[in-house]
């Protein structure tokens, strides 16, 4: 089992929620900000001494949720504050993105690590639709013909030309091109089944996160798996990365409290305008091909965040209790979808940064010597 | 838009040819499969005169004496253009086209003044691409989106005289030494044109060796079209052909009527 650390950077001072979304950033502060970026850079680098093997960061825009409104910024300054551990962009939301840019970026990051990039080529939530005006009904052809023009930036030889539907380049020829042969590992959403597929067409390796049903996680799994060998790749474990909100603590109970508060912050202040943002889009637009897709979207957010800690467990949900109890509810999740790698968010909401640092180390010292070789 | 056919004598015979659109003259040499008035040179005829002669032998015309190679159908394009043109054009050549069109621009430098290059025949190396017997397979190769391929049912009449016409001219060689060794004495501004699903002449193979044989070459893309890219993708096709020969090394600077 292969581990990944994964950082949404929130904004944590808010005492109520925005009410509409996009949120106002009246109340941002930036000298609080640079305490933050500070503090949040400093974990992600330290997750290469609590032996993760990858360091995970994503783009958001217009909210406190997260502060990484270009994650290839952070992923810039990882290159020089760590040296061994895999800089997973989870990633950047093509269909919003000029692609020849992504492919540059992201070659810059691949040889400032010395090939350590892990290209996250993301569709992204609904809502980021409206905050970068691309229309959300375009968002899956947009990401297949990005994917394909970025291979050809990474990969050819002499300077080419472009002409699409969505892009248009007429000479293409990105400096520096990847140290990767032939290009970096390709990482795609699939936490539905048309991601799923999706992504298994690309033979890309798959993300799925707020899982809220083991069973229908299940279902997407082995769609990926299908699409995949439909396309000539013989998905692995480590093809599979499960993404879970993560809180390791001394005990069971101190893990829950921790957890229950960090959640009902994420929920209640960070998510809650969000969420209508998200059910606009999926309502009035083609965001989803299939209307039962949009449908089941909205239910999952919604259950998710109806759901107590102990049911959100029960669910596969989080991970959360002391290291002998997340080893047990590894093992489970690992049992039941047959991923090889996981990918713990562990800043949940306003929880300390403290008790972060703390179910880090726990991590480390507990959990990694026994978890590794499930 | 209205293509005529019309006929003019050369000196080894009579050539049959489509003529269509108004404007500067484009001479389009057709592919294996013979002449088509695909809807990429429809959307192009409304800026340009389109000259698309048939090759002998394909179409059931009759071959001519003499005429028997590659390169002697370039010696022929050539005359067909100083007859019916009567100066140097652009030219856009489809797949077995593109062969013949590489001869003329290396042969007679003066009649060939841009030149696109659609997936073109001659430069590939015998084993790799090329196009299966099987029919359904064939298609899959010819068409990405196979809706859109011809449906003339004179079509499915002509083909197979045409693929014997074109197995005469060629030999059965898929790579032409002679004519690469000679891509150096190429000195028309190029554009070599693959889809992004190109299998019958993969661009790692053909488009390679032509982006590195030709001087003034670029190698351009088009998203969702496999080896027929005028019919599968006509509208991206028309538009960056349209841009190159109207505005030449500068069809890469964007301009508010491309935009």
């Amino acid at each position: 089992m292969k581990f990944s650390y994964f950082h949404l950077m929130p904004w944590t001072e808010l005492d109520e929620a925005p009410q509409q979304w996009p949120a106002s950033n009246q109340s941002f502060d930036p000298a609080r900000g640079k305490e933050l970026y500070d503090s949040y850079i400093d974990t992600m680098a330290f997750a290469e001494d609590c032996g993760f093997d990858w360091v995970g960061c994503n783009e958001h825009h217009f909210s406190p949720y997260g502060l990484m409104a270009n994650c290839n910024l952070i992923g810039s300054v990882l290159t020089q504050r760590t040296k061994t551990i895999k800089l997973a962009m989870l990633g950047n939301l093509i269909p919003l993105l000029n692609p020849i840019r992504v492919a540059e970026e992201y070659a810059m990051i691949d040889v400032m690590s010395g090939g350590r990039l892990v290209a996250g080529l993301i569709r992204g939530v609904p809502h980021e639709y409206i905050a970068y005006n691309v229309v959300p009904g375009e968002s899956r052809e947009r990401l297949r013909e990005a994917t394909a023009l970025i291979i050809k930036a990474w990969t050819e030889p002499e300077p080419f030309g472009w002409e699409g539907e969505f892009y248009q380049y007429p000479s293409v020829s990105i400096w520096p091109k990847p140290m990767q042969k032939p290009h970096p590992q390709i990482l795609m959403s699939a936490s539905n089944e048309e991601s799923a597929e999706f992504a298994g067409q690309h033979r890309a390796m798959m993300g799925m996160t707020l899982i809220a049903d083991l069973k229908i996680a299940q279902r997407c799994i082995n769609v990926y798996r299908d699409a995949a060998r439909a396309h000539g790749k013989e998905p692995t474990p480590a093809d599979i990365l499960i993404g879970q909100n993560t809180l390791i603590a001394r005990s069971d109970e101190e893990a829950k409290e921790h957890l229950a508060a960090g959640l009902n912050y994420f929920h209640k202040v960070l998510m809650h305008s969000i969420r209508d943002a998200m059910r606009l889009v999926v309502q009035k637009s083609r965001f989803f091909a299939q209307e039962q897709y949009g449908e089941r979207f909205v239910n999952r957010l919604a259950t998710l965040n109806s759901r107590s800690i102990d049911e959100m467990i029960e669910a596969g949900s989080v991970l959360c209790g002391s290291p002998k109890t997340v080893i047990k509810q590894m093992k489970r999740i690992q049992g039941e979808l047959g991923n090889g790698r996981f990918n713990l968010n562990m800043k949940i909401g306003n929880i300390p940064d403290k008790v972060v640092r703390t179910s880090m180390e726990l991590f480390r010292d507990e959990v990694l010597p026994e978890a590794a070789s499930l | 838009m209205k293509f005529s056919e019309e006929k003019i004598d050369l000196a080894t015979g009579p050539v049959r040819y489509l003529k269509g659109g108004s404007g500067p003259a484009i001479l389009h040499l057709h592919s294996a499969a013979g002449p088509r008035v695909s809807p990429a040179l429809e959307r192009l005829a409304l800026k340009h005169t389109i000259y698309m002669p048939t090759m002998p032998g394909f179409n059931g015309t009759p071959a001519h004496a003499g005429v028997a190679t590659m390169d002697a159908l370039a010696d022929l394009t050539a005359d067909f253009v100083r007859a019916t043109i009567g100066k140097g054009c652009d030219v856009i050549a489809e797949s077995f086209g593109g062969w013949i069109a590489l001869w003329l621009a290396v042969k007679q430098p003066d009649l060939v003044e841009q030149l696109v290059l659609e997936a073109p025949a001659g430069m590939r190396t015998k084993g790799i691409g090329g196009l299966p017997t099987d029919p359904a397979e064939r298609n899959r190769k010819l068409y990405a989106v196979p809706e859109r391929a011809p449906q003339d049912p004179r079509f499915e009449e002509v083909m197979p005289g045409n693929g014997k016409a074109a197995a005469g001219y060629n030999k059965g060689e898929t790579l032409d030494a002679e004519l690469l060794k000679a891509l150096p004495q190429i000195k028309a501004r190029t554009l070599l044109l693959f889809g992004t699903k190109e299998e019958v002449t993969p661009v790692e193979d053909v488009g390679r060796r032509l982006k590195t044989g030709i001087a003034h070459s670029h190698l351009s893309y088009i998203y969702g079209a496999a080896h027929a890219i005028e019919f599968d993708q006509p509208e991206r096709v028309a538009r960056l052909v349209g841009a190159f020969l109207e505005r030449g090394e500068a069809f890469v600077v964007r301009t508010a009527e491309v935009a």
